[in-house]
């Protein structure tokens, strides 16, 4: 291949990725030479910039046809755009709480942070718009490298440098166990370009392959559900929570999550959806009541250990976990609009989560505590604000009106239209639901019942009052007309080229 | 039973030797050796599979620089070597049961399994076959693993790097 060659591919669709790299290069060029005593905000503001540039671009090449680059090292298709979008969107959102985090430890690597996340989030990136396997999982890694790192950063908070170590070890034994599975799937196909991979796997069907490919199977989703944090991969998720900063646990509980489900669709979905199976269709159908075993423990799981969560942080990491298992049911469920159910439910979820996160940041800040009793009186002291926090709660128990309830009615319906219909997975999803309520309750009673006990006002900085504004908005207008989301995804036909 | 066959069993044994002699020594060099005996004889394993140049890259880089940077490491940090015992001998005896059983699930997939045709020509031009394909194919992974190798060495200096106030002291 010569240099030619290598010009003639459409550069330009890789245009999002080519801003975050830049912007992340330029801002560890300027950090350098940047008097040590200045503030590091504005870094904040210009890795903002870059994101929100990013974003115009990728709006710039939503309606573009799919570009593939260097036998799809790279590709550009409706799944790629869809989900980059999410990413996008949440990276700005924690950008503007991250600028105005203020904890108590000076922080010393403010810098550092910014040029991190936006490493984070171009690995996020590169795993959406990935059609091999090799650049699924380096982008898997430098999402999950610049996560350990930003747990870590946080270096004299005794809590945070025990998060990170557990962090680094679990993440590292999923990524072998993910690499294990891996190299059994390249060695039946002897190829990592994902759409090879499934065009040889549907062709030859041999009965002695079916045990040892569903095992490749099983090891590499039981890999990627760490990143997902779903039950029983779930452990490191409250320690995390706790001990990282606020910024950095609504990137992982937004972003990161994001990127998990990202990596499980092109994997397991693009892999095994077409491979022949002795009993079923094809071999995801046969292996489904395994992944549904795992949502159901996951909805269980996170919501029962829940309840007993008087830390915040830690009630919300559960939450996230139980929120991971809603996902899965949609995954489980295999119906034909899988993709726009995942879609929307993590577009509804990015809202609710990071919206109660900034709220929590500020009074948390406030406070220097994350119990649940900071939140007493809240109604009293910033009434707006308390409100804000309703909606977000009420969306994130899926009540009627907000979008928490559009997504969690989709992957509901999705379990019920495919054949056989999963019903105990749906009642599990409705049970687990309405036990979520306690808990999300118990914060209301803290707003709105309990007397005030500190009368200090609470400032709420601009950036913070932006975020919590737009995440209303987000919430309460796709609750009442999903369809503007929709409208998003309509050029795509519903993710039909997903494997062409 | 081929050469080959022998080979590969005397290499993979000192390979898994080296990585359990690892988790139970109690001194931090003895550890260190025992872990080149583990990455030399991969590359032995790498050899076997017609891979010369990453047998010569697990060589270098494995044994050499990565045992190097282990001995300065502990030689500039400090370390108990008291060995702790971890675990309750009930955890421990799940963890073996769990090993096992896993052991015993891969091998009855492997025990019959065929691959097909082996691949022919693996060994001519090796490297530069290698280096054909990292530098026109994959050379976005390959651009992508450099970022990767950018943000491992930032996150090294801030972990490592004492700050300014207690430097000063």
């Amino acid at each position: 291949m010569d240099f030619e060659t290598l010009l003639s591919y459409e550069w330009g669709v890789m245009m999002p990725e080519f801003i975050i790299l830049g912007v992340a290069v330029a801002l560890s060029l300027i950090d350098l030479f940047m008097p040590e005593n200045r503030s590091r905000r504005l870094l904040g503001l210009f890795a903002f910039v870059g994101v929100a540039v990013s974003f115009v671009s990728l709006l710039g090449l939503w309606t573009s046809d799919v570009t593939s680059i260097l036998g799809d090292t790279f590709r550009l298709d409706s799944f790629a755009k869809s989900f980059k979008a999410l990413l996008l969107i949440g990276s700005a959102l924690v950008l503007l709480l991250a600028l105005h985090y203020e904890p108590k430890e000076r922080i010393a690597y403010r810098g550092e942070f910014y040029y991190l996340f936006l490493t984070a989030l171009l690995g996020a990136m590169m795993m959406t718009s990935s059609g091999d396997l090799i650049t699924l999982f380096i982008g898997l890694e430098l999402l999950s490298l610049s996560s350990y790192i930003l747990v870590a950063i946080r270096k004299k908070h005794t809590l945070a440098n025990e998060a990170a170590l557990k962090y680094v070890i679990t993440g590292s034994i999923a990524t072998a166990i993910t690499l294990f599975g891996m190299s059994y799937i390249f060695g039946f196909t002897g190829s990592t370009n994902i759409k090879e991979i499934a065009g040889q796997l549907a062709s030859t069907y041999d009965e002695n392959h079916q045990y040892i490919l569903s095992l490749a199977f099983l090891l590499t989703f039981v890999g990627l559900s760490f990143k997902l944090a779903a039950a029983p991969f779930h452990m490191w998720a409250p320690d995390v929570y706790q001990g990282a900063t606020t910024p950095v646990v609504s990137f992982l509980s937004v972003v990161s999550k994001t990127a998990g489900f990202v990596i499980v669709l092109r994997v397991i979905v693009s892999v095994f959806a077409q491979t022949p199976s002795g009993s079923s269709a094809s071999m995801l159908m046969t292996l489904a009541p395994y992944i549904a075993f795992l949502a159901g423990a996951t909805m269980i799981i996170g919501n029962t250990i829940a309840l007993r969560q008087r830390n915040v942080k830690r009630m919300l990491a559960y939450s996230s976990v139980a929120h991971a298992g809603y996902v899965l049911v949609a995954l489980a469920s295999l119906s034909m609009f899988m993709f726009e159910a995942i879609w929307f439910y993590l577009l509804a979820y990015l809202f609710m989560t990071i919206g109660a996160f900034a709220i929590l940041q500020v009074v948390s800040q406030h406070h220097d505590d994350e119990d649940v009793s900071i939140f007493a009186g809240l109604y009293r002291r910033s009434p707006l604000m308390a409100i804000a926090m309703t909606i977000f709660l009420l969306s994130l128990a899926g009540i009627p009106g907000t979008a928490g309830f559009i997504g969690k009615m989709n992957i509901f319906l999705g379990a019920f239209v495919v054949e056989p219909a999963h019903y105990v997975l749906a009642s599990i999803m409705v049970v687990t639901t309405v036990v979520s309520y306690v808990y999300y309750f118990g914060i209301f009673v803290q707003m709105f019942f309990r007397p005030v006990e500190h009368t200090h006002r609470l400032e709420w900085p601009p950036g913070v009052i932006a975020v919590v504004v737009i995440c209303v908005i987000g919430t309460v207008l796709l609750g009442v007309f999903p369809n503007i989301a929709y409208d998003f995804l309509a050029p795509f036909e519903h993710f039909s080229d997903f494997l062409q | 039973m081929s050469g080959q066959y022998i080979a590969f069993f005397v290499l993979a044994l000192i390979a898994l030797g080296g990585g359990i002699f690892m988790l139970n020594l109690n001194k931090v060099v003895h550890m260190v050796v025992a872990l080149v005996f583990t990455f030399v004889s991969i590359a032995g394993i790498y050899v076997l599979l017609s891979a010369e140049f990453v047998a010569a890259v697990q060589v270098l880089i494995y044994s050499g620089a990565i045992t190097i940077i282990m001995l300065f490491g502990i030689m500039l940090t400090r370390h108990q070597d008291d060995g702790q015992s971890t675990g309750s001998p009930l955890r421990k005896a799940f963890a073996l049961l769990g090993t096992v059983a896993f052991g015993a699930v891969m091998y009855i997939g492997i025990r019959t399994l065929d691959f097909g045709s082996e691949a022919v020509g693996l060994h001519d031009k090796n490297t530069e076959q290698i280096g054909i394909a990292i530098y026109s194919k994959y050379v976005i992974p390959f651009e992508l693993a450099s970022v990767l190798l950018l943000v491992a060495l930032i996150g090294a200096v801030i972990l490592a790097k004492k700050d300014d106030k207690e430097a000063g002291e």
